[in-house]
């Protein structure tokens, strides 16, 4: 393992992963920077299972991603969050008969250091800590505009809301690396701004790493100084928005003729994807 | 709650409660309503209801049945209503209670002539004091429901159901093999045992075992509202709702299955001890699968993933059973009589009815109109 890699907070070494004979991801190798990185490519291109790996849902069946240098495979998917890693999920995974504090509060709980027993008996202890995490909660969900709903039920929350929740859980884990699958689908033009808005303070204040899968490009470009672009488990090209919006075959695979059929250098992936 | 506990920008970090009386009717409900049920032996006011008729032993007995069904109700609520987790092997687990309190806290053999009293292998046990048993009995079921429990890291719904069902199954089985298993297994094989009866301060059996099953509920009662308010209780949920984004989240399902395994088997231990102190006599085909069909009904009747579910489920149960001890065939057709119509016009259960009152249309109407006429 060279030394240059363990400066970046999150790096892909020739990241292959295939599902049976389905090669989705073949040789990604990736420097994600601190800051905001983008990662677009048409559907089935693999970026949800980049993610995927790194939360531990598949294993790489060659190459490895490292968080500050050290290899992910070697913790267990339970263990990855306060190593500093958390994501989002393209359609929002939370407890809709919950209050969205409470949605927001699962994200500390791998911080929690007091006992169910504790808990049981409601010493003082379980109390401060629970009084801490809501505060924290708190705090993140008004830096969200969200802090009027807190004591909502979740399945009340228009699903742009419920997008927004995800984030705050995620960013209340205090992760060094952040995930965000998709986080501004359905989202209305307001709620985008305020999302961006707590994002690039986090971004600023905590040095976060954060990568971010969308589909909108207008957004993407806006806000990513540095872009990847997948296409069939490789990618294809990386740069600053201008670079990749002008190159040709950005725009022939994803942004130009995105539902033309591949030719030539297709390795038949497109039936199977 | 006096304390009012806000983040910096005085933002509520607990749910408002309303003031006054109505923010506290939780609290006041729950300990109205279990004072009524400690002093209900010295009120009979339910003297027309022969069944629960607390002046006779009858509706005593009856009543700390109801308990002890409750009791074990809330923690199999717990279990499938938090976590989400099919697990059927109440009936083995509420066995382990009945039978280790009876097997621990009866006296040692004694066939001597020398003896005080003679003590026949069939009713004899290991004279440890009765209280003592209790705890001993509970972690015992959490340990034997946390194995149970190891099945369901891997299995789900249905193939889940089928394990623990058979599990709960062959924990009464070898209770019933007695000797065969191991000499120290007192559990008198299949034509059952004789429970010792435990008496606080001389208040007479039937009461005592009447006070017994309520501390039992209340027991279960209480820890099922601090767990399922607190961190546990979100986690789980988490785990039956979310179970996919637990693993970045940080929360590993398999121990919080195990946790709510064992939790749930420290309720039905309890509520074992309790309806095993009040039938005096265990016998292995009382934990058979009919049992955990009954504490299905009353979990079903009474409303699953409610508070008070489980007790109004029990007492329904409860009645419908002793009402038609006579004929079997009658018992059975009418409980399943009574499933069908809950779940047809009740899913939610008896306990769901205050809420289809208040969420009904005319009771909104009328609500609107009362509101219209104020202004």
């Amino acid at each position: 393992m060279n030394t240059e890699t363990s400066t970046f907070p999150l790096s892909l070494e020739d990241l292959h992963v295939s599902f049976g004979g389905n090669r989705v991801l073949e040789g990604v190798d990736i420097n994600f920077v601190p800051g905001f990185n983008g990662l677009i490519g048409p559907n089935g291109a693999g970026k949800t299972t980049i993610f995927n790996v790194l939360s531990g849902y598949v294993k790489a069946s060659r190459g490895a991603a490292l968080l500050e240098g050290k290899d992910l495979s070697e913790l267990k998917p339970t263990d990855r969050v306060s190593n500093g890693i958390s994501r989002t999920f393209q359609s929002p995974k939370l407890i809709l008969d919950a209050t969205v504090l409470e949605n927001v509060l699962l994200g500390m709980h791998h911080r929690f250091k007091h006992g169910h027993v504790t808990e049981l008996f409601r010493l003082p202890n379980h109390r401060n800590e629970e009084d801490q995490a809501r505060e924290t909660c708190m705090d993140m969900l008004e830096e969200f505009g969200l802090a009027e709903e807190a004591h909502k039920e979740t399945g009340d929350l228009s699903l742009g809301s419920q997008k927004i929740v995800e984030v705050c859980r995620a960013l209340v884990a205090g992760p060094k690396v952040l995930l965000l699958d998709e986080p501004a689908a359905g989202l209305g033009a307001d709620d985008v701004t305020v999302l961006l808005k707590g994002l690039n303070k986090f971004v600023v204040e905590r040095n976060l790493c954060l990568v971010l899968i969308e589909h909108d490009l207008e957004l993407v470009t806006s806000v990513c100084p540095i872009i990847y672009v997948l296409h069939f488990g490789r990618i294809i090209s990386e740069g600053s928005p201008e670079v990749i919006t002008s190159d040709p075959i950005v725009i022939e695979a994803y942004l130009g003729s995105g539902y033309a059929p591949a030719n030539g250098d297709d390795q038949g992936g497109a039936d199977v994807l | 709650m006096a304390r009012l506990k806000t983040n910096s920008s005085g933002y509520p970090l607990y749910p408002p409660k309303s003031k006054g009386i109505k923010g506290q009717q939780k609290l006041l409900s729950t300990a109205a309503t279990f004072a009524f049920l400690a002093l209900l032996p010295w009120l009979p006011i339910f003297g027309w209801i022969t069944i629960f008729d607390t002046g006779t032993n009858y509706g005593l007995g009856n009543l700390a049945y109801v308990f002890a069904y409750a009791a074990a109700g809330i923690g199999f609520n717990f279990l499938i209503g938090y976590s989400g987790t099919l697990g059927l092997a109440h009936a083995g687990l509420f066995a382990i209670g009945a039978y280790g309190t009876a097997i621990l806290s009866a006296p040692p053999e004694c066939v001597e002539q020398t003896c005080e009293t003679i003590v026949r292998p069939a009713v004899s046990g290991y004279g440890w004091p009765f209280l003592l048993t209790i705890p001993i009995v509970c972690l015992f079921a959490a340990i034997i429901g946390v194995l149970v429990g190891f099945p369901a890291a891997r299995l789900k719904g249905f193939y889940l159901a089928i394990a623990t069902l058979a599990l709960g199954e062959l924990i009464v089985k070898l209770i019933s093999m007695d000797e065969k298993l191991w000499s120290g297994l007192k559990t008198n094989g299949g034509t059952g045992k004789q429970v010792q009866i435990f008496e606080f301060f001389g208040s007479g059996q039937l009461k005592s075992a009447y006070f017994l099953s309520l501390a039992a509920l209340f027991i279960c009662f209480l820890g099922h509202v601090i767990y399922t308010e607190n961190r546990l209780g979100r986690t789980l949920k988490s785990v039956r709702d979310i179970e996919i984004a637990t693993g970045p989240l940080g929360i590993s399902s398999t121990y919080y299955k195990l946790i709510a395994f064992g939790l749930s088997g420290i309720a039905a231990a309890l509520a074992g001890v309790a309806w095993s102190q009040n039938s005096a006599f265990v016998n292995p085909s009382s934990f058979k699968t009919r049992l955990l069909v009954f504490l299905l009904v009353v979990l079903i009747l009474g409303g699953l993933g409610k508070l008070w579910g489980p007790l109004i489920g029990a007492i329904i149960f409860v009645y419908i059973r002793q009402e038609f001890q006579d004929s079997q065939k009658l018992l059975f057709f009418l409980i399943g009589t009574a499933l069908m119509v809950a779940i047809l016009i009740l899913p939610k259960g008896v306990a769901s009815l205050p809420d289809r009152f208040t969420d009904s249309r005319w009771v909104q109407d009328l609500k609107r109109r009362f509101k219209a006429m104020k202004v």
